[in-house]
């Protein structure tokens, strides 16, 4: 075959346009660190980024919305548990009251003042706020869960949950009945129907103390079923903690280079493009005219 | 046989070896000259006269060497090899980086990408749910839906720019297209005469082969062999050059993006108005303004669609702050919705619908099942995530695809070139043998001469002089 000089030329600047170009796109890796630049690089790992980046949001997001569920959780916890605090007080009270041989009417009126001003303490309780929502009132628009006169005003409606995995929402909330009882019996009633009665008729102060344990008893319960979807979760929190450290590395896997392999790759590159820009400079070079006299 | 035909003989030699010699300095001198074929003296032995006649002179030996033809080495097939390859080369390129640049409009995988403003809006949503009554809350997430809205938009637009530029781009293509053909027509012209009246019209060719070459790549020309040295230009099955004529394309079709599929853009006769099939850096700028950019323009579309059919559903089935149900969140300012016209239609925060329940007895309540609802959108199968995502992996797999293939076409062009410019190109070697063998030639009549004049001299002056 004849060859001529602008066609060994022409293929040479091809092959190393070919060799350059590989160190180009080998250096463009190394100085942004990303294999994956667009999505021709790689359709498939751009699939992967993308979904990879799309759950990182929303793991995030759900992180957020854990803290505050356990924020929920906690206000709600605390509440209730200085809520039964002073209800024992009222119970010891009561007791106190029942013993009507050993109180005068001046201590007996001390005791109906005191119940009445611990219902007090409970109703501020229960009206106890998160950002503007109470804590008991269901999904009200206002901020009150119970009024002056101890009648629930939140709103039944759907529980208030947040959503703590793709798959998975946890209630924040116990409303006013489910924590004091139904509405006439709650402890809020139960208590003043004591404050009452430690002066006008002690005698009813034995079913009224079997009431308020009963009252005890629900807001127990509500505490054990706070705590243990405090403990729930807490789980999630963990979950989540664990899936976004898997993601970040899954992410990393799929978009960034590996930076040793690749540093040996554009060193291979480079020897590879010295030898061809050498050897094209030695075949270039030579013409019958370097040997004719 | 005279006594000095070896005389003459010896001159046409010299003269022979000359003409030879200047060739030779022609090529040398074009070695690096872009579209030139070299030339080579076709050297022919004169006979003597071969016609039996009574008193015929010629005794069998021929009387020197004619130089009169120089001739252009090309090889046709070869050509036409290469206008092909050629085509298919430009048209490739072009459509690469339609691929690139599109890809760039949508700027994945990466954090400022509209698939990160789809996230991040999502994420509102769950935020309104996590504080339903929070007005802040509520505010931001209509902010993420209108930086949602503005990267769409901003989408749509670049991809628009790029098709504006490149119906530029196709004017100004056909505008050089009609010159070239001009020139080709005139060169032909030239060639003819020339060819006519005897004359080398190597050069004037090469020059006409190289706009052709031209043409192949801008519309995909093909050529067809005429008498006396003339190429007719065909493109698509239309004759754009005849002989010394040349006709004329023009474009045809919409000047906007939106009218592509009522008036598409397209390449016609200048007169007749016929479409023109073309190839090359014409056919890629085609595809891009007809098929490339208006697919992913349409893909954008159906995605605002879909973003605000979905979300306006959701949002309807829910309750805002005052307890009214949820009005529509998106829309467009002149239906129907596309992904320029796509608007957030709701500027109040409290009318978001994030309730799932209506009022009770006339009091809202702050309930946030929708809002959670609808963040919930975000994992659908057949929501705007996914389709965004199948979009963006198709238009990787489309942009990948045209890449491999374009670094295919340039090594079989560069070959077919390489193997053009092997046939017609020079050789320094081969033209320093020819210098060399031309100028023994040279030297070798010089001597023959020197050995006639002797000969002569001896004859004329050595002779009948006996006992002088």
């Amino acid at each position: 075959m004849r060859i001529t000089q602008r066609a060994v030329a022409l293929t040479s600047l091809q092959g190393l346009n070919r060799n350059l170009d590989a160190v180009g796109k080998l250096q463009q890796q190394l100085t942004s660190g990303r294999l994956i630049s667009q999505p021709s690089d790689s359709p498939t790992g751009t699939n992967r980024a993308m979904q990879t980046r799309f759950d990182q949001a929303a793991v995030a997001q759900q992180q957020r919305n854990i803290g505050d569920a356990k924020s929920w959780l906690a206000q709600t916890d605390s509440t209730l548990r200085e809520m039964l605090d002073t209800t024992r007080r009222v119970r010891d009270l009561t007791v106190q009251g029942m013993n009507t041989g050993a109180t005068s009417d001046t201590s007996a009126q001390a005791l109906a003042t005191e119940v009445a001003s611990l219902r007090e303490g409970l109703l501020s309780l229960a009206n106890r706020n998160i950002s503007g929502r109470p804590l008991f009132g269901g999904v009200t628009p206002g901020t009150k869960a119970y009024d002056a006169t101890g009648a629930y005003v939140g709103q039944a409606g759907p529980p208030v949950t947040r959503r703590v995995s793709d798959t998975e929402t946890v209630r924040v909330d116990t409303t006013g009945p489910d924590a004091f009882g139904p509405a006439g019996n709650d402890l809020f009633a139960v208590v003043d129907r004591i404050a009452t009665d430690v002066l006008a008729n002690p005698t009813a102060l034995a079913t009224h103390l079997d009431d308020l344990d009963a009252v005890m008893k629900t807001m127990l319960t509500a505490v054990a079923d706070v705590g243990s979807r405090a403990a729930r979760v807490d789980r999630e929190e963990q979950v989540n903690a664990d899936r976004a450290l898997t993601l970040s590395s899954q992410l990393a896997e799929t978009e960034n280079i590996d930076l040793p392999n690749t540093i040996m790759r554009l060193q291979m590159q480079q020897v590879g493009y010295e030898a061809a820009l050498a050897a094209t400079a030695k075949a270039l070079s030579p013409t019958l005219l370097d040997y004719l006299r | 046989m005279s006594t000095f035909s070896s005389l003459n003989a010896a001159t046409t030699a010299l003269w022979a070896q000359r003409r030879a010699l200047d060739v030779t300095g022609q090529n040398i001198a074009n070695v690096n000259t872009e579209g030139y074929s070299r030339q080579r003296v076709d050297l022919q032995a004169l006979g003597g006269s071969v016609v039996p006649a009574f008193f015929s002179t010629s005794n069998g030996v021929g009387s020197g060497v004619s130089a009169d033809e120089v001739l252009r080495i090309r090889d046709a097939f070869l050509e036409g090899r290469g206008h092909t390859e050629h085509a298919n080369s430009a048209r490739l390129t072009v459509e690469n980086e339609t691929y690139e640049l599109v890809q760039q409009a949508f700027r994945e995988p990466g954090d400022t990408g509209l698939q990160s403003l789809l996230s991040e809006m999502w994420s509102g949503w769950e935020d309104v749910a996590n504080q339903p009554q929070d007005e802040a809350a509520r505010g931001q997430v209509l902010k993420r839906l209108e930086t949602l809205v503005g990267g769409i938009h901003f989408s749509q637009a670049s991809l628009g720019s790029q098709w504006t530029q490149s119906r530029e781009a196709l004017d100004v293509l056909v505008a050089d297209v009609n010159a070239a053909a001009a020139s080709i027509a005139d060169l032909n012209k030239a060639i003819q005469r020339a060819t006519q009246s005897g004359l080398p019209a190597n050069d004037l060719s090469d020059q006409r082969d190289l706009l052709v070459m031209k043409l192949a790549d801008q519309v995909g020309a093909t050529v067809r062999h005429q008498d006396d040295g003339v190429l007719d230009v065909i493109v698509g099955g239309m004759t754009l050059v005849a002989g010394s004529t040349s006709a004329t394309f023009a474009t045809a079709g919409t000047y906007t993006v939106d009218g592509v599929t009522a008036d598409p853009p397209r390449i016609v006769t200048g007169a007749g108005g016929y479409t023109v099939r073309a190839g090359g850096t014409a056919e890629g700028q085609l595809n891009s303004l007809t098929t490339i950019i208006p697919s992913y323009r349409n893909a954008l579309d159906a995605t605002a669609v879909n973003l605000a059919a979905s979300l306006n559903a959701a949002h309807a089935a829910g309750f805002d702050l005052n307890g009214v149900a949820g009005t529509p969140l998106l829309g467009s300012g002149s239906p129907p919705i596309t992904a320029a016209s796509l608007t957030v239609l709701i500027t109040d925060p409290k009318l978001i619908a994030a309730s799932s329940v209506g009022p009770t007895a006339g009091v809202p309540a702050l309930d946030h099942g929708n809002a959670d609802a609808i963040a919930q959108l975000r994992k659908s199968t057949t929501g705007v995530d996914a389709g965004y995502r199948k979009m963006i992996v198709e238009l990787g797999v489309q942009a990948a695809v045209a890449g491999r293939n374009l670094d295919i076409q340039s090594v079989i062009s560069t070959q077919v070139d390489a193997a053009r410019e092997s046939v017609a190109g020079v050789n320094i070697d081969e033209e320093m043998t020819n210098m060399l063998s031309f100028q023994h030639a040279y030297s070798a009549a010089g001597r023959l001469i020197t050995a006639i004049d002797e000969t002569l001299d001896k004859l004329i002056n050595g002779t009948g002089i006996v006992g002088r």
